[in-house]
């Protein structure tokens, strides 16, 4: 055990012990531990592989930046061990390891294989042979990776769930500056929310202080409203929508303003070794020491930067961690050198690290003078290797918001440059990072936020200017960084620029040598930047390499593009609920009861057949069928002017269609293609009902309220659709039926053919319109949907004596098709007009006025279309796919079957086709080519059943 | 001829496209002006329980609703007679209530400037009261919601679990949802699968006059 003595700010309860377990063997933490911080207690040093190499790899930021401690936590991968609470029970395991984490067959990769695994070696050595690439892709699969899912689950394993919050201000980052921004700003009336990726609001106060202070902060937010959200990660940026993932949480967080105090991110330094297991970030071995009580080494070499790895020295050395050395790059170190060197601890000025020799971990670090010789090298033993190589601001949501950044050479990185409007910064992440600037800068930020949301008042506004004078204050004394080599030793052994994807320092020349010479594309050609950590460790120092290889300065190779997600993300926390909209008819559960096959049709859940649609297609001609066609759309068009309107958005005449009459009209684009078709029956002279098909119900009220918007007709549109249930009864005793149940007189005398009634129906007031779409005698009744049931039950019972069956959308397919009734979007597309679809009789060019698609439509008249649709039956009994292609003598393509069945009443197969004008003629044959084979068909002109429309009308 | 067919006035008892989902959760019914109603889930005082401390929902589809058609000259939604009454555009307006404080020919089209066209059963419903009740909506629903946005007495059309739809903040926790008739399993689906989460559960009409007395 590696604790610490119990010290003030300590994070862990020494009174629970939690037992847990780490690939099968039982480790124990305390309450308030992390996952790693409680296996580095207990000894462990090696926490992963590394993707490529499978190198080992250990606690490196300890706050959830890096990827070197990614493990899966009760089946799940992607968890990072160091910020994942520990849990009773919990069941953590290694990923990408075989046979095991301490020895890993693929190991062989770094120690033999790396000549021979250069950028993109998989794309240039096993794309050959190419029908091998599924194997070696399935082999490189197994042995690269960052975990397993199971292949098969039963649902999910955890739910994730969206959350709609709105808000005045957003306030990413919970250190000092975003804590000062949500106090100021919420003190001023503002709605605010906090979210802070952490288990806990401090930011580097965690490190520096112990979170000194800020428990009393955060207590004083929540008091005055705001609300507060840890192990909370801001994904990204969306037009002012930023998704906040918050365990089984996705925050869909919309506000007015957004303040991002996102902080500064510890770099690494690049040296041979660099990622052995304990070469450490500054701020880690200090989380490690200070909030879990965890020594982080015995004998530790910390190379710096900048003051911040000399405070880490002194922390480390405070809890008894010996320092061996401190290397500072810089040639004047800062203040806490001098305290360092009262305590008797070596500073070497423009000094750095060259390489981390050891097995499974540091053991040796080697320092030498920048730019010296090898005989001034400095080997000294350690078991821990703390590293600071300066900062860069996490400005990746600033940028994806459209912020800008500019090198900054002082400071050896990007620093913001220019924010967008609705948008501040605070703190380290807006340069402001010192402590006498991080709370100002954030209280400045809260002020302005919420000045732009309208709130504050004059003592507010006066506090602005004030605010502004004292940061720029503390700006000037900024204590000096040094900008430290692209890399140091690279000729010793790898320098890893990128631990997320194995990228080294020689992979980027080489990338630069294959000629991906700019940043993206280098990115894109060695995955540097792409891995778990999304840029927050490699971005920097890639950068710096390829301005080294390509002679460019920082600023000329600029930064890659910032794109969400900024911290990677189960994609299940992306999905949300997994429940679908589904449109049901009021009559929906009877056809459940019925035991129907119900199915997808458009956004509809519709039954396609009850079991057997050739029966049921059989009873709509000897008995009757009923089938629900709620899901036809149903706009009532309404006012003085309606039939006008009519006229103007079909091409056929409505305003001389009489009350209680139906016609049928083809919709059609000002191009004249056909949109989409159904029937209209006028209901009195200011009122006419519309009918559309069921997939064009919405784009129809689209397309009259667009025409109508446009108009200064007296109309009124509404759309009924889901409203208004509707049945179809059809068959040779569907009269006898409806009048059992109807006070309608439904005799064809009273009551023909394209005729519409109201009146009551088992009770119910409905509108009976009698058309056939099916090809018998058929009456198509609408009603209220809250009636549904209690309709169909009516009509079924009364049917029994007559052999009623309900039936589905294949048996109603069936059945039109023996008519030749087009079905819109089936047997038309978006070429399809009137004319070539055997409908030149619906266009109306005589009527007065204009209407949509009258130009065209004249044009069309003038020609013969290329292609006519028709029918056809099959000579051999073969039904042919719809999509089959229709060729010519040549075998060149010359049309397509758009619809093909079986009719049992028929007893052929039967289809419609687009196919050449000149052939659509009764009796020609055509060949249908239909995957591969050549098929032959007989053209028909006319209604397979029932062709001059005796039935329909008797 | 004219729009008899769209009367609710049959002696069939009507039915709310969620009964079904409601009978599976426990419903007791009751026939209340011709609908089968929602009258409990077998235990009032836990249903009232939860309307005040997490969030019930209630289908309340059987709500009679009016679309007012031309110059309503309505400023913003009001409540007369029991009625809500809904500007949604300037040529209009929806009223919803139950069927007794529904206004006459007389409120609703004074100089014949408007026209009436029964939707009832064009829009399913539910109530959603509670204090966690615009957390709930929150896990399917974008609209803003806070009282600064919505006060009571607000009608907010939008998207509600991706579908058309909107929302009437009836009071500070309690929101009705107004939908389409088809897509009501649906929604009942979404409501529960969200409000369960949240503990909450389905009410019925006794917990919500219980709220409202």
């Amino acid at each position: 055990m590696s604790r610490l003595p119990e010290h003030p700010g300590e994070r862990i309860d020494r009174q629970k012990v939690i037992r847990f377990s780490f690939d099968g063997k039982t480790v124990e933490g305390f309450e308030g531990d992390t996952v790693g911080s409680a296996l580095y207690a207990a000894g462990r040093r090696t926490f992963s592989r590394s993707f490529k190499y499978h190198r080992r790899r250990g606690l490196m930021c300890c706050s959830g930046q890096c990827p070197n401690c990614i493990v899966a936590v009760d089946g799940a991968p992607g968890a990072r061990a160091c910020t994942e609470p520990l849990r009773e029970g919990m069941r953590v395991e290694h990923l990408n390891a075989r046979p095991g984490l301490e020895f890993d067959a693929m190991r062989a990769t770094d120690l033999v294989g790396g000549p021979f695994t250069p950028p993109g070696f998989y794309y240039k050595t096993f794309i050959r042979p190419r029908r091998l690439w599924p194997l070696y892709e399935k082999v490189l699969r197994h042995a690269a990776g960052l975990g397993r899912l199971p292949r098969q689950q039963p649902e999910r394993m955890w739910r994730t769930e969206y959350r709609r919050r709105h808000a005045d201000v957003l306030v990413v980052g919970g250190g000092v500056a975003g804590l000062e921004a949500a106090r100021a700003a919420s003190r001023l009336g503002a709605d605010v929310v906090l979210a802070e990726e952490g288990p806990e609001l401090g930011g580097r106060r965690l490190v520096d202080e112990a979170g000194e202070g800020i428990a009393a902060l955060a207590q004083d937010l929540r008091a005055g409203g705001v609300e507060v959200l840890t192990r909370a990660s801001a994904l990204g940026y969306f037009d002012g929508i930023v998704p906040v993932w918050q365990g089984d949480t996705l925050h869909q967080v919309r506000a007015r303003r957004h303040v991002f105090a996102t902080g500064g991110i510890e770099q690494p330094l690049l040296f041979a070794g660099n990622d052995l297991p304990g070469v450490m970030l500054s701020d880690g071995a200090r989380r490690l020491a200070s909030l879990y009580s965890v020594k982080p080494g015995s004998r530790a070499v910390v190379v710096t930067t900048s003051d911040r790895g000399l405070h880490a020295a002194l922390a480390l050395h405070e809890v008894g961690v010996e320092i061996a050395a401190v290397a500072d790059l810089r040639q004047l170190s800062g203040a806490p050198a001098q305290d360092l060197g009262e305590r008797g601890i070596r500073v070497l000025p423009r000094h750095t690290v060259v390489e981390a020799r050891g097995g499974k971990a540091v053991a040796q670090a080697v320092l030498a003078p920048v730019g010296g010789e090898e005989a001034d090298e400095r080997p000294l033993d350690c078991d821990l290797l703390v590293v600071s190589g300066g900062s860069a601001p996490a400005t990746s949501l600033l940028l994806q918001a459209g912020a800008r950044t500019a090198y900054d050479a002082a400071r050896g990185g990007f620093a913001l440059s220019e924010l967008p409007d609705g948008v501040q910064a605070a703190g380290e992440v807006a340069g402001a990072g010192e402590p006498d600037s991080v709370a100002p800068s954030g209280e400045l930020a809260g002020l302005e936020a919420a000045h732009a949301v309208g709130l504050g008042d004059e003592r507010s506004g006066a506090r602005v200017p004030e605010l502004r004078e004292a940061l720029a204050v503390a700006r000037a004394g900024r204590p000096a960084v040094a900008v430290p080599p692209p890399a140091s030793g690279a000729r010793r052994g790898k320098c890893f620029a990128c631990l997320c994807e194995d990228v080294t320092s020689k992979d980027i020349a080489y990338s630069v040598k294959e000629g991906y010479d700019s940043i993206e594309l280098c990115k894109r050609y060695t995955t540097v930047t792409m891995g778990p950590c999304q840029g927050r460790m490699c971005q920097l120092p890639s950068i710096a390499l390829m301005a080294q290889e390509t002679s460019q300065s920082l600023a000329d190779v600029g930064t890659t593009t910032a794109r969400p997600p900024w911290r990677s993300v189960p994609m299940g926390v992306l999905a949300g609920r997994p429940i679908d909209p589904a449109k049901r008819s009021a009559i929906h559960g009877r056809h459940r009861d019925l035991g129907a096959n119900v199915k997808w049709a458009g956004d509809w859940r519709r039954p396609y057949d009850y079991g057997d649609p050739q029966a049921e297609a059989l009873a709509v001609h000897h008995g009757a069928g009923l089938i629900d066609v709620s899901t036809l759309g149903k706009l009532l068009v309404r006012g003085a002017e309606a039939g006008a309107f009519l006229d103007r958005v079909y091409p056929n005449r409505f305003s001389d269609l009489r009350p209680r009459r139906i016609r049928y009209g083809v919709v059609s684009s000002d191009a004249g293609r056909i949109l989409d078709d159904g029937t209209i029956c006028r209901l009195d002279q200011e009122t006419f009902y519309v009918t559309t098909t069921s997939s064009g119900a919405g784009a129809i009220e689209e397309w009259f309220s667009w025409w109508l918007a446009d108009s200064d007709l007296e109309v009124r549109l509404t759309d009924l659709t889901q409203g208004v249930g509707a049945v179809n009864l059809a068959g040779p005793r569907a009269r006898e039926i409806i009048s059992a149940v109807t006070d309608v007189d439904c005799s064809n005398e009273a009551f023909p053919y394209l005729d519409a009634r109201q009146g009551r129906l088992a009770g119910v007031r409905c509108l009976i319109l009698r058309i056939g779409f099916v090809g018998e005698v058929g009456y198509e009744i609408h009603f209220p949907a809250a009636y549904g049931e209690h309709v169909w039950d009516a009509l079924l019972e009364a049917g029994r004596p007559y052999g009623i069956r309900p039936f589905g959308l294949e048996p109603q397919r069936i059945l039109r098709l023996q008519k030749l009734h087009v079905l819109v979007g089936q047997d038309t597309d978006s070429e399809s007009t009137p004319f070539g679809a055997a409908m030149p009789w619906i266009v109306k060019l005589d009527k007065d006025g204009d209407f949509i698609g009258r130009s065209a439509l004249e044009h069309y008249a003038r020609e013969t279309p290329a292609t006519s649709l028709v029918g056809f039956t099959m000579s051999d009994g073969h039904v042919p796919s719809e999509g089959a292609v229709v060729v010519d003598e040549r075998g060149t393509p010359a049309g397509q079957v758009t619809s093909s069945r079986y009719s049992p009443v028929l007893g052929r197969v039967i289809g419609m086709a687009w196919v050449p004008s000149a052939l659509a003629r009764d009796g020609v044959s055509i060949t249908i080519s239909d995957e591969g084979q050549k098929l032959t068909a007989e053209l028909r002109t006319r209604p397979f059943y029932d062709p001059d429309g005796e039935v329909l009308r008797s | 001829m004219s729009l008899e067919f769209l009367t609710l006035d049959a002696p069939a008892v009507a039915r709310s496209p969620m009964e079904r989902q409601a009978r599976a959760a426990g419903a007791r019914f009751e026939v209340r002006d011709g609908w089968n109603v929602a009258v409990d889930y077998g235990a009032p005082e836990r249903e009232r329980e939860i309307c005040r401390t997490a969030a019930g929902w209630a289908d309340v589809s059987h709500l009679a609703k009016l679309e007012l058609q031309g110059d309503h000259g309505l400023a913003g939604v009001t409540r007369r007679g029991g009625a809500w009454w809904c500007p949604v555009s300037d040529r209009r307006a929806l009223v919803l209530g139950a069927r007794g404080s529904m206004p006459g020919p007389d409120e609703t089209e004074p100089e014949a400037r408007v026209h009436v066209v029964e939707v009832t059963s064009n829009f399913a419903a539910l109530t959603l009261i509670g204090p966690l009740a615009r957390e709930v909506v929150a896990r399917f629903c974008a609209l803003d919601l806070r009282p600064q946005a919505t006060p009571v007495g607000s009608l907010r059309p939008g998207s509600v679990a991706r579908q058309p739809g909107m929302v009437l903040r009836e009071g500070e926790h309690r929101f009705m949802l107004l939908f389409g008739w088809a897509i009501g399993e649906y929604m009942w689906t979404v409501v529960q699968d969200a409000a369960t989460h949240l503990g909450g559960g389905p009410v019925g009409q006794s917990a919500l006059e219980g709220a409202d007395a």
